[in-house]
């Protein structure tokens, strides 16, 4: 009874994570006083202070992605996930459910850590894959982390999970909940 | 040890006097810790109050905030300003439209807010030109010049006001006398008009006849007159025949009963205004005797009276601004030019030979008790407008006075003969005025009105949203559209223009679209042409579109005038000006032809579209 609130729930958020941006950083800088850089990595792409930052990127050769192949398949992933979760609450308290449940909790999570791996390898493309031409001198390789701050130049550049990526890790703990208190 | 007792003498005497001093010392500097700690605003803090002065001969509006005295921006109107970029090439519109409507240059007085319910609305400010005769108004949210009108059938637009509390006309007085008919021939006396001038067209509506100068305006808090300070009622034309009389006057102008006389069509319409003759149309104007050449009239931000100074009689005339008839004509000092007021029922008038401004409560001297005079203190010097923060509208906030000089003498760094003038903050908070502090600016401010920030600063925008005839990025293009017409779109974005490149033939007339792509605040390009007279300033999201004569032929690098990124001194491009018979072809150019749609700056196309 309890695993299937928490799937259900679990499943919910899952599907609520897509309507939200996943990822977003933020970044200020002294002649920015009141007006922080923002930019949300969302289901539709790159969004917020996009013109801004392209504008600002060709000082330090960072080659500003422009299009994110992996948030098509994200996107299905998340979607197909969702599915899953709601299937999980549906397939009843029996060793086949359980099962079940386990192997969505697993898929849930793989799909977290290997979303934060592909993004942590962005990140680093961002860093280091930079145009040797910039204009810019002494401007040395960097790699923001998935969640934190990173020195880039003038700038201090913040990481962190946006509500969707707030609403996915918060999915998959009930998912694991929910199989934990299956297998009990 | 014995002590000679005069040496003890002479150490008390010493030790005293030097306590007294530093006593002394002690006390001045905490007076002046006290004054500057009103005015310090700290780096990054920000003042409490725009304050608009008029430039006087420098044609323009200067910003200034409260209470630190920092100039922060000159809104350039009647005179070109090549630091705003502002009317400075011989084809710019708005150069044109100066040279069309009396020339490059103006001497602005009075700065007068729109207003809503009797308060600043952050909408509009006006500004008078009195040498050529001229209106203009400035938008506040951009803090630009956006209308400019001449005004028809008179010479010398001197004094202005809004009439309140909603800003139904501006109030324009004609303060230079011209034949009736306009004919120099006509032997009869010069008489002026004032006119009405519709807020939102910026077109007269209609005008009155007075006979003498129109000098200074405000209206009754009610809309019903507005009221105009009048010398020379003896309509001489020299200064003998001009102070001739005892008493000149204040003239009230009815403003429903000349709109009811308009609408009846009782208007002589002279270059396209009906201008109404108040000896035709009796009600229109009551003429108010004041003692001789009055300057200031000032009406009490309640909507009582009507306060005119006296100018060459040291005293004011308090006129009932419902009945008219005067109330009181107290003395007030040597020559009172205008008068403001604070929250608490006083008024300040201007002593211009005094130099001094004069605190006086207004019921005291309506009810003609003796003990009127409130406090004096001395300004630096001959004192002409003065302005307390709101006491030109109907909520004044009895904070700060700014007293603008007319003559600074020896109070700053001597730098020739031109001197400064001299701008002073009081503060009359308290009953007795306290000198702040000072501010130079160059010439020449003759009256100032504020507005609160917390009113103002929301309304103020800090980029454009750009036009619909505004360039896009990657629709730049270089394009012949006649033998001798060359037409550009350019964008401008940090740190680079494209097209980079302008190939041009002598005696081509080129005409520049520009459009600054920039979204954030602050981040302005200039576009400045060597040797063409032309330097533009495009603020973000801003189009300007300018037509240059090609010039010599040549290399001409435009560049960057207004520091933008660490790549400012290489934001710059070429046009190229090939002489008149060379044969090399000129292909069109369009950034939308390079590869994979990316934006090159200043790649030419080799396949030019035409």
């Amino acid at each position: 009874m309890k695993a299937r609130v928490l799937y259900v729930a679990a499943a919910a958020l899952v599907a609520a994570a897509l309507a939200f941006p996943l990822w977003g950083f933020a970044m200020a800088a002294p002649q920015y006083p009141d007006e922080t850089l923002h930019l949300q990595i969302a289901r539709t792409g790159i969004v917020g202070d996009v013109h801004e930052i392209s504008t600002l990127q060709h000082f330090i050769g960072v080659r500003f992605p422009t299009e994110l192949p992996e948030l098509r398949w994200a996107t299905g992933a998340i979607a197909a996930l969702a599915a899953l979760l709601l299937l999980g609450a549906c397939v009843g308290a029996g060793t086949v459910g359980r099962v079940y449940r386990v192997l969505c909790s697993v898929a849930l999570v793989t799909f977290l850590v290997a979303s934060a791996a592909v993004v942590q390898v962005r990140l680093y493309q961002v860093g280091h894959d930079r145009d040797p031409n910039a204009p810019l001198r002494g401007m040395r390789n960097f790699t923001p982390p998935l969640v934190g701050p990173v020195k880039v130049g003038n700038f201090t550049v913040w990481s962190f999970p946006h509500i969707g990526g707030v609403l996915l890790v918060a999915a998959a703990v009930l998912t694991v909940a929910g199989s934990r208190k299956a297998a009990a | 040890m014995k002590r000679h007792p005069v040496i003890l003498v002479a150490a008390t005497i010493v030790a005293t006097l030097a306590a007294v001093h530093s006593m002394g010392c002690g006390a001045t500097r905490s007076a002046r810790s006290l004054a500057a700690e009103k005015v310090y605003v700290a780096p990054g803090e920000l003042d409490k109050y725009y304050a608009f002065l008029s430039g006087g001969q420098s044609g323009s509006v200067f910003v200034v905030g409260i209470p630190s005295g920092r100039l922060i921006r000159e809104i350039p109107v009647f005179e070109p300003r090549a630091a705003y970029g502002y009317a400075m090439n011989d084809n710019d519109p708005r150069r044109q439209e100066l040279v069309a409507t009396g020339g490059v240059w103006g001497d602005t007085h009075h700065p007068v807010l729109s207003e809503t319910n009797g308060m600043p609305d952050g909408k509009y400010l006006w500004i008078n030109d009195l040498a050529n005769g001229r209106l203009a108004r400035i938008r506040l949210d951009y803090f630009e010049a956006d209308r400019i009108l001449k005004l028809p059938n008179m010479q010398g637009a001197h004094g202005i006001a809004v009439v309140s509390p909603n800003t139904k006309y501006i109030v324009v007085n004609g303060e230079f006398e011209q034949p009736t008919d306009g004919l120099v021939t006509n032997p009869a006396p010069y008489t002026s008009v004032v006119s009405f001038v519709d807020p939102d067209s910026m077109q007269v509506k209609f005008q009155v006849r007075v006979n003498g100068n129109i000098d200074i305006a405000d209206t009754s808090k009610d809309g019903r007159y507005s009221f105009s300070t009048i010398y020379n009622l003896e309509q001489g034309k020299d200064l003998g025949s001009m102070i001739q009389y005892d008493r000149d006057a204040v003239a009230a102008i009815d403003i429903p009963a000349l709109e009811k006389a308009v609408a009846a069509g009782r208007g002589q319409v002279r270059n396209g205004v009906p201008i109404i003759d108040p000896e035709e149309n009796p009600g229109i104007l009551t003429l108010i005797p004041v003692p001789k050449n009055p300057h200031g009239i000032n009406v009490t931000p309640d909507g009582r009276y009507a306060i005119a100074s006296g100018k060459l009689s040291p005293t004011v005339t308090i006129i009932d601004a419902h009945t008219l008839k005067i109330i009181a004509e107290p003395e007030v000092g040597l020559g009172p030019l205008h008068t403001t007021f604070d929250d608490r029922g006083n008024a300040f008038t201007s002593l211009f030979l005094d130099s001094q401004v004069v605190k006086w409560n207004i019921d005291k001297a309506v009810a003609g008790k003796s003990d009127y005079i409130v406090d004096r203190i001395n300004v630096h010097y001959n004192i002409g407008h003065l302005q307390a923060v709101g006491g030109d509208h109907m909520h004044p906030s009895g904070d700060y006075l700014l007293a603008l000089n007319k003559l600074s003498k020896d109070q700053y760094i001597p730098v020739g003969p031109d001197l400064p003038e001299n701008q002073e903050l009081i503060d009359i908070s308290g009953e007795k005025m306290k000198m702040l502090s000072s501010f130079p600016t160059v010439p020449e401010p003759h009256d100032a009105t504020f507005m609160a920030v917390s009113v103002l600063k929301p309304l103020v925008h800090q980029t454009f949203t750009p036009a619909s005839d505004a360039v896009e990025a990657g629709k730049e293009r270089v394009v012949r559209t006649g033998p001798h017409a060359v037409t550009v779109d350019m964008t401008l974005i940090r740190s680079a223009y494209t097209p980079d490149k302008v190939e041009v033939r002598e005696g081509d007339q080129v005409t520049l679209k520009i459009t600054n792509v920039e979204t954030i605040r602050d981040m302005i390009h200039g576009f400045a042409l060597p040797d063409h007279n032309l330097n533009i300033a495009l603020a973000p999201g801003y189009t300007k579109t300018i037509t240059v004569d090609a010039g010599k032929p040549g290399v001409y690098w435009y560049y960057c005038t207004n520091f933008c990124s660490a790549l400012h001194l290489e934001m710059r491009g070429r046009m190229v000006v090939q002489p008149k018979d060379s044969t090399v072809t000129l292909p069109d150019w369009h950034a939308a032809a390079n590869v994979q749609g990316q934006v090159v700056p200043g790649v030419p196309s080799t396949g030019a579209k035409k």
